[in-house]
């Protein structure tokens, strides 16, 4: 069996005339945190749409768990936790509904790990989604995507929802410990200081290719140390990358 | 290639951006006022009438080039300038496009150039109808009240429209009430046959007065002053709240997704049908008994509000995305469950039989209970001595059972048969069902009226029933079979379920034909023609694409 959480193989896909992914090829073996970077429009959330099973492949393949995500979306997304960049949960839900609600999905929730989130985000059980502000939805979805202990967490621009505090605190600190459980990361965005403090692997993306894959140390040691905003610059352009850094 | 001009004021900014957006349908008024013009200056001659076969009978032909074109005009026009085509319409918030409220201009034009295109427009359609098409046709209407009417509609329309309400869903019961309203003016000052001058006086004063309540409701919404009553309901709701929450687990997946479905639409049908059923029945105590005629009426109207109800709770029931109104891909909360498509499915299928047995439950208990403090059960119970009287107390149970049995069904069919319509994603396939399904309400009275004035078209249209039933179950049964292939080709259903459903079905149709060769024992229904009608009667082909339109949209 492939040790390979995900594996991405020669996938295009265009909407229209544009062209969202160009034969994209890419492997995340299992226990480390993918950075996704790219600029906005760049393909990121089209290849994670893809992953999830969301888009089916038109052309090339992509397995997950060394399943097909469109064809056995039970298989892959009962092992996946999957935070939206729009976080969509019913705002008619409490806080307490939803739990109960989500952890008859998973055969792995684990009760008392949902609780103890609950805790730390200091998130009302009876509150409904509707009440809470952006962070603390974002808190919320955070909080389901995690308490079964997926083997892969996947996180869509998880940080356009959340105050500096739990970007840095929080979702790093998760991001760590699930990482040091031997499970994956994988999350997009487009604020690369971010990127550079919680990831291991660097994949950037731009208009639809990937321009450079590795591991970050790897990657900073090949350009000198410089800042992952640097290297950026130097391989997708100046335009873009202030659109990145926006 | 395309010259492009500078837009130098809002007026024209706003004209030009109604003309883009519905380009399509400002193309088919010119062509229905270009149609109607040419008709009368260039193919009849001065004081010839628009006969087409020279009968004097005026309705189908009325219907035609009156009703129905300017109808789905008026009806498409009304919602295109009071924005309703791009909002939702059951938000508490304004459908006036809030992006527009960061315009460097004032409320009061943001008011008044859509108003004034909208009541031009209508006006104008009215107008050119009366003169070059109704008056040709024979019918004598008044030129200027019918214009300002449609003007005054469209005007208060969107002053209702661009209105922040406290509640969610207030501004359908205001708009339905409003436009119902309308009608029923719009027919007594016919019967009445009041002049034209008192219609004048009464209409001309309500365009000041829409404009005036529009702009105030712009404004509240610019400055996103939307009032908040749900408060009240939560006040109701800690009633609630006092009853022990359940917190035990969900026995399975499919059950937390169906209770999710149930907390997500079901409650919406019970809820109106609790809503309107006691205003029906209160006209049973206004009826008395001497009034048999309306106590029927009130009856049939109550039966069939479940049904009908079930229609409009149906488009919230198929859409996609419960939050976007122009999304047409699933929701990623919902596409992203670990559940199979059919299971998603199956789910919204046993909401619907739950919320259809609530409603159900409502009106079940609201009859008797509306008969007995009205005292009108003798009426009822004379009918049905009657019926009794004529085909047996057996018989006459039976069809009082299969008729509140197909009612509920048909309530059930009603929540669940457009689910592919909605669920597959596909934008074209969704606004072409919303088009036909408006043209079929048009048709459907002009045609019932020919068809009742029309005995000849009524012996014609008995021969050719059981050909007119035969070619419809061809059709279904050859869609159910083209949609079982693929099922089973894209692995959305197991092969267990495909033969179970299959099976199922088939023990149903023959249920109903045995309940129709025992119920309908007189001759003049063949039991080819039972079996038929048997075969259409049961829900297969729409609601079996469902999961294969809803695999479709969220693996696109």
């Amino acid at each position: 069996m492939s040790d390979s959480v995900i594996r991405v193989t020669e996938l295009t896909r265009r909407f229209g005339a544009t062209t969202a992914l160009a034969s994209v090829s890419l492997s995340l073996p299992r226990g480390a945190v993918y950075g996704l970077v790219g600029a906005n429009g760049a393909g990121k959330t089209t290849l994670i749409k893809h992953m999830l099973g969301l888009l089916r492949a038109a052309s090339g393949s992509v397995r997950v768990f060394g399943l097909d995500p469109v064809a056995d979306p039970v298989g892959v997304l009962s092992r996946i936790g999957y935070l939206s960049e729009d976080n969509d949960i019913p705002g008619w839900m409490r806080v307490e509904e939803l739990i109960r609600y989500s952890r008859a999905f998973y055969p792995a929730w684990d009760d008392g790990y949902a609780e103890e989130l609950r805790d730390g985000f200091a998130l009302d059980p009876t509150a409904r989604i509707r009440t809470l502000s952006k962070g603390q939805r974002a808190r919320v979805g955070l909080l389901i995507a995690l308490a079964h202990r997926p083997e892969l967490l996947v996180l869509d621009e998880p940080s356009s929802g959340l105050d500096p505090i739990v970007r840095r605190d929080i979702l790093g600190a998760v991001m760590r410990t699930i990482a040091a459980e031997g499970r994956t990361v994988l999350f997009s965005s487009h604020l690369l200081d971010e990127v550079e403090q919680v990831a291991d692997h660097v994949t950037m993306i731009s208009h639809g290719r990937i321009v450079l894959s590795g591991p970050l140390a790897a990657i900073r040691a090949a350009n000198r140390g410089a800042p992952l905003s640097e290297i950026f610059v130097a391989h997708v352009g100046t335009a873009t990358a202030s659109d990145a850094d926006a | 290639m395309r010259t492009r001009k500078t837009i130098r004021s809002a007026g024209v900014a706003i004209a030009w951006e109604l003309c883009r957006r519905h380009r399509w349908g400002f193309a088919a008024l010119a062509a229905y006022l270009l149609l109607a013009g040419t008709t009368d200056l260039l193919i009849l001659e001065p004081g010839q009438a628009l006969r087409w076969d020279g009968s004097p009978d005026v309705p189908p032909r009325l219907a035609a080039t009156v009703v129905v074109p300017v109808s789905i005009l008026a009806y498409y026009f009304l919602a295109a300038f009071s924005f309703g085509l791009s909002g939702d319409v059951a938000a508490r918030q304004s459908m006036y496009p809030a992006r527009m409220f960061t315009l460097p201009v004032t409320t009061a034009a943001l008011a008044f150039w859509p108003m004034l295109y909208g009541t031009a427009t209508l006006a104008t359609l009215l107008m050119v109808t009366t003169r070059f098409v109704a008056g040709p046709s024979g019918v004598d209407l008044p030129l200027i009240w019918p214009a300002l009417f449609a003007a005054a509609t469209v005007a208060w329309t969107q002053a209702l429209m661009w209105m922040p309400y406290g509640l969610p869903g207030l501004r359908v019961i205001i708009a339905v009430l409003w436009l119902a309203t309308i009608d029923a003016a719009v027919f007594t000052a016919i019967v009445l046959k009041v002049p034209e001058n008192v219609m004048v006086a009464v209409l001309a004063p309500q365009i000041p007065l829409a404009y005036l309540a529009a702009r105030f409701a712009v404004a509240r919404a610019r400055r996103g002053d939307v009032p908040d009553w749900r408060g009240m309901l939560a006040r109701l709701g800690q009633i609630v709240d006092i009853l022990p929450r359940s917190h035990a687990r969900f026995r399975s997946a499919a059950h937390a997704q169906a209770w999710f479905e149930w907390r997500q639409h079901g409650r919406s049908l019970p809820v109106w049908v609790g809503i309107l059923v006691p205003c029906e029945l209160a006209l049973l105590f206004v009826a008395g008994k001497d009034m048999q005629s309306l106590i029927a009426y009130t009856l049939a109207g109550v039966l069939l509000t479940p049904p009908f109800m079930a229609a409009f709770v149906a488009a919230s029931v198929r859409r996609p995305h419960p939050r976007v109104s122009e999304s047409y891909g699933i929701a990623p909360f919902t596409a992203t469950r670990p559940l199979a498509s059919a299971a998603l499915i199956a789910a919204k299928l046993r909401m619907a039989i739950w919320s259809t047995l609530a409603a159900w439950l409502l009106v079940l208990i609201a009859i008797p209970a509306a008969l007995t403090l009205s005292d009108t059960w003798p009426v009822v119970i004379a009918r049905a001595r009657q019926l009794s009287d004529g085909i047996g107390a057996p018989r006459t149970v039976v069809v009082g059972l299969l008729g509140v049995s197909g009612l509920v069904a048909w309530t059930w069919r009603q929540l669940v048969q457009g689910l592919y319509v909605g669920l597959g994603g596909r934008e074209w396939l969704i606004r072409s069902s919303t088009c036909l399904t408006l043209t079929a309400l048009i048709f459907i009275e002009p045609i019932v009226q020919w068809i009742r004035e029309t005995s000849d078209v009524r012996v014609a249209l008995w021969n050719a029933l059981p050909w007119i039933l035969g070619v419809l179950a061809c059709c279904k049964t050859s869609a159910a079979a083209w949609i079982a292939t693929r099922l089973y080709r894209s692995r959305v259903l197991s092969d267990r379920t495909l033969v179970t459903g299959a099976t199922c079905w088939v023990a149903v149709v023959l249920a109903l034909f045995g309940l129709f060769t025992w119920v309908l024992f007189t001759p003049f229904f063949p039991r080819y023609v039972l079996g038929l009608v048997a075969i259409l009667a049961v829900p297969l082909a729409r609601v079996s694409a469902a999961p294969l339109a809803l695999a479709w949209n969220r693996h696109r």
